[in-house]
């Protein structure tokens, strides 16, 4: 089994900073998700993390041993690709052994691996055929296998389901879990779905522009974002920003005016209100703390089901809008919402209605460094650590 | 009116107008043109080699297309007088081992190339490929003085090399070398990165890598690369003339078997012609099962993931 920790893992292309002073500790058997857009830096960590980029600087440690300049086969962990990257001149049993093989583990020490793998996968029967001779899922299974087999200390997983359809993916998701649960390896998995890095994962760390932004429980990044950039990503769809700025108690925009009784606000000024669209609600709903009620217009409706995405758009009083410039008037007199109703709202586009907000779900964020200020703007103040 | 026209029109008219009406019938006329073209081009000197062995070196004077005379004994008359079977074998020996060492530096070098992203690798890759242009014969004297003991550095002579093997397989690796190497690394190039991750990951190094995962899924291009080497090295003529002194026991290649049929008053012009259609066999065997290979290994699919 093994811990892992990285020390200020930076790695630069020339001029570009691919990853930039990555500090994560993890603990034993941890399940923990790196997640982030499209070109963050993620799998860059992780291919360092599995040898196979050498870091600019800094140090990767597993059990406290420094493994910064091991080759990968000598790192014992093992991988899952993206790309699945099974051996496409290997049958599922070679492909599987492959590791065992190389290291000259003898022949029935392999079988008897090989044979359990497949148990735990459910690929019995399947090992003499080849790759190409397999679904999508099955080959997915298989270089999971290939990684399971060796009992290797680190999984690493690098979007290991972005390859498969929705449905198998959901499938897979809980099958993964239950395999690492059963193996209590700890396991590194990149994805970009943060969907799949809350529902999975013992700790989410949110990872841009190479910069780790929060490593935390998945409800704790959710519930308490450390800036507005994990706020924004984690949670679907994403939250509303308004930005503004605090007049007295106050905070002011174009569109709204929400009074902050309590948070301390140390002199800033300039700042970003965020609200989930699940704590958006009706005038008439009666949340337990609530905010002043706000006008807007039903723009479009989105029904899925079990709710329905409301878009609005909120408009202030003339006495702000008024003022302005007739070209400015479409970006600066209204903000848009995304609102999640529940979907027994009869409510029709083009409709005026009146909504308020959850106070102790509105975060606030610095505008100018986007570093959390509070989350929850009832009574006693919380501060972001 | 449609049938006056018709006979108006000659044999050159009439095929003109079949020709754009149906193009295809065209297309496959000239095919078979072409086709017939390169086949006498290919084959005829075969033929004429079969006419001049069967012929009896006597008759040998202003010969036709057919043989005068029959003698299909002298396809085994080429091994009695002279050990020819020796000839093939230094030649075939000669080139294995040229094909197996520009095969493994040129499989290494070809990863580098092809997989590899350093500073200054495309110049460095013309630069070898630059190489391949350069005729052999301009290589000939000065190595011929190294394979010869003639040259001293430091008070070191150079080896002796002249009449074994090595004085042809050493320079015609170097000489068949880029041309394999350009050749690998755009087969080891077109390997998915993740392939080589996997293997890595899963505990080989990059070397282990290559040769448990590149190579065999490029094996077309690994094929390709080891019949091209094979076929140059053993058709070669100027280092396989020049660097053996001609005799079977010492390493001569079989275009020195061929010309011990060539004395200095006479010439066994029969017993030349069927040493070199013995000669052909080897290579003619390799590329027939080699190209079955090549074939079943692109059909197979292997690169696909």
């Amino acid at each position: 089994m093994g811990s892992l920790r990285l020390a200020t893992v930076t790695k630069q292309y020339g001029d570009v900073v691919a990853v930039d002073g990555i500090d994560l500790d993890i603990a034993d058997s941890e399940f923990i998700s790196l997640v982030g857009p499209s070109g963050c830096g993620k799998s860059t960590t992780l291919e360092m993390i599995g040898g196979l980029t050498m870091p600019s600087e800094g140090q990767v440690f597993i059990d406290d041993n420094d493994i910064t300049d091991l080759p990968p086969k000598d790192r014992d962990l093992a991988m899952v690709f993206q790309n699945i990257a099974l051996f496409p001149h290997m049958n599922v049993y070679e492909n599987i052994s492959y590791g065992l093989r190389i290291r000259n583990t003898d022949k029935e020490e392999i079988d008897r691996q090989v044979n359990q793998a497949a148990e735990t996968l459910q690929l019995e029967g399947m090992l003499e055929r080849s790759p190409s001779e397999l679904s999508g899922g099955q080959r997915q299974r298989v270089a999971i296998g290939r990684a399971i087999v060796r009992n290797p200390s680190v999984f690493l997983m690098d979007e290991p389901l972005a390859n498969l359809d929705a449905k198998l993916r959901v499938h897979m998701r809980t099958e993964l879990q239950q395999i690492q649960r059963e193996l209590d390896v700890t396991t590194i998995y990149v994805t970009h779905d943060q969907e799949e890095a809350m529902t999975m994962s013992d700790r989410v760390a949110v990872i841009n522009d190479g910069k780790l932004q929060q490593i935390a429980p998945p409800l704790t990044c959710y519930n308490e974002p450390a800036n507005r950039f994990v706020a924004g990503f984690i949670g679907s769809p994403s939250m509303n920003f308004v930005e503004g700025t605090i007049e007295g108690e106050q905070f002011v925009s174009e569109t709204l005016r929400v009074g902050l009784d309590s948070v301390a606000l140390d002199s800033v000024t300039g700042v970003t209100l965020g609200i989930r669209p699940e704590d958006i609600y009706f005038a008439d709903a009666e949340p337990p703390e609530r905010t002043e009620p706000i006008e807007a217009t039903v723009d479009v409706l989105e029904p899925i089901g079990e709710k329905i995405f409301v878009y609005l758009d909120a408009e202030i009083d003339e006495t702000a809008g008024g003022e302005l410039a007739d070209a400015q008037e479409e970006t600066r007199g209204r903000s848009k919402f995304l609102m999640s109703a529940p979907s027994e709202s009869e409510i029709e586009e083009a409709e005026s209605v009146e909504i308020v907000f959850d106070r102790t779900s509105v975060h606030l964020f610095e505008t100018a460094t986007g570093e959390a200020i509070a989350h929850g703007i009832a009574e006693p103040t919380q501060t972001p650590r | 009116m449609a049938g006056s026209e018709e006979t108006e029109r000659n044999l050159v008219q009439r095929y003109a107008k079949q020709a754009i009406e149906r193009p295809q019938s065209t297309y496959r006329v000239l095919l078979y043109v072409a086709l017939a073209f390169f086949l006498i081009a290919s084959l005829f000197p075969f033929y004429w080699l079969f006419v001049i062995a069967l012929t009896p070196n006597r008759s040998i004077v202003d010969m036709g297309l057919l043989p005068k005379g029959f003698q299909p004994g002298v396809f085994i008359d080429v091994f009695e007088q002279i050990p020819f079977h020796i000839y093939m074998l230094n030649s075939v020996i000669i080139a294995t081992l040229t094909t197996i060492i520009v095969l493994f530096v040129g499989s290494i070098a070809g990863y580098v190339f092809g997989r590899y992203d350093f500073p200054g690798r495309t110049p460095l890759l013309l630069v070898v490929l630059v190489i391949s242009y350069f005729p052999g014969v301009a290589f000939l004297i000065p190595l011929f003085q190294l394979f010869t003991e003639n040259i001293a550095f430091l008070g070191v002579h150079s080896p002796m090399l002249y009449n074994t093997p090595w004085s042809i397989v050493m320079p015609l690796s170097a000489l068949t070398m880029p041309l394999i190497i350009f050749l690998l690394s755009t087969f080891y190039g077109q390997i998915p990165d993740g392939l080589e991750d996997a293997a890595r990951i899963e505990g080989s190094t990059r070397i282990g890598a290559l040769f448990r995962i590149i190579i065999p899924l490029s094996a077309p291009g690994f094929a390709t690369a080891g019949i091209l080497t094979f076929i140059i090295v053993y058709n070669e003529f100027f280092f396989s003339y020049l660097m053996v002194s001609g005799t079977a026991g010492e390493w001569a290649p079989v275009l020195h078997g061929i010309f011990q049929f060539q004395g200095s008053q006479q010439v066994a012009y029969d017993l030349m012609a069927a040493a070199s259609i013995i000669g052909v066999v080897p290579v003619a065997i390799l590329v027939m099962i080699a190209q079955d290979r090549i074939v079943s290994g692109l059909t197979q699919g292997a690169l696909k993931e």
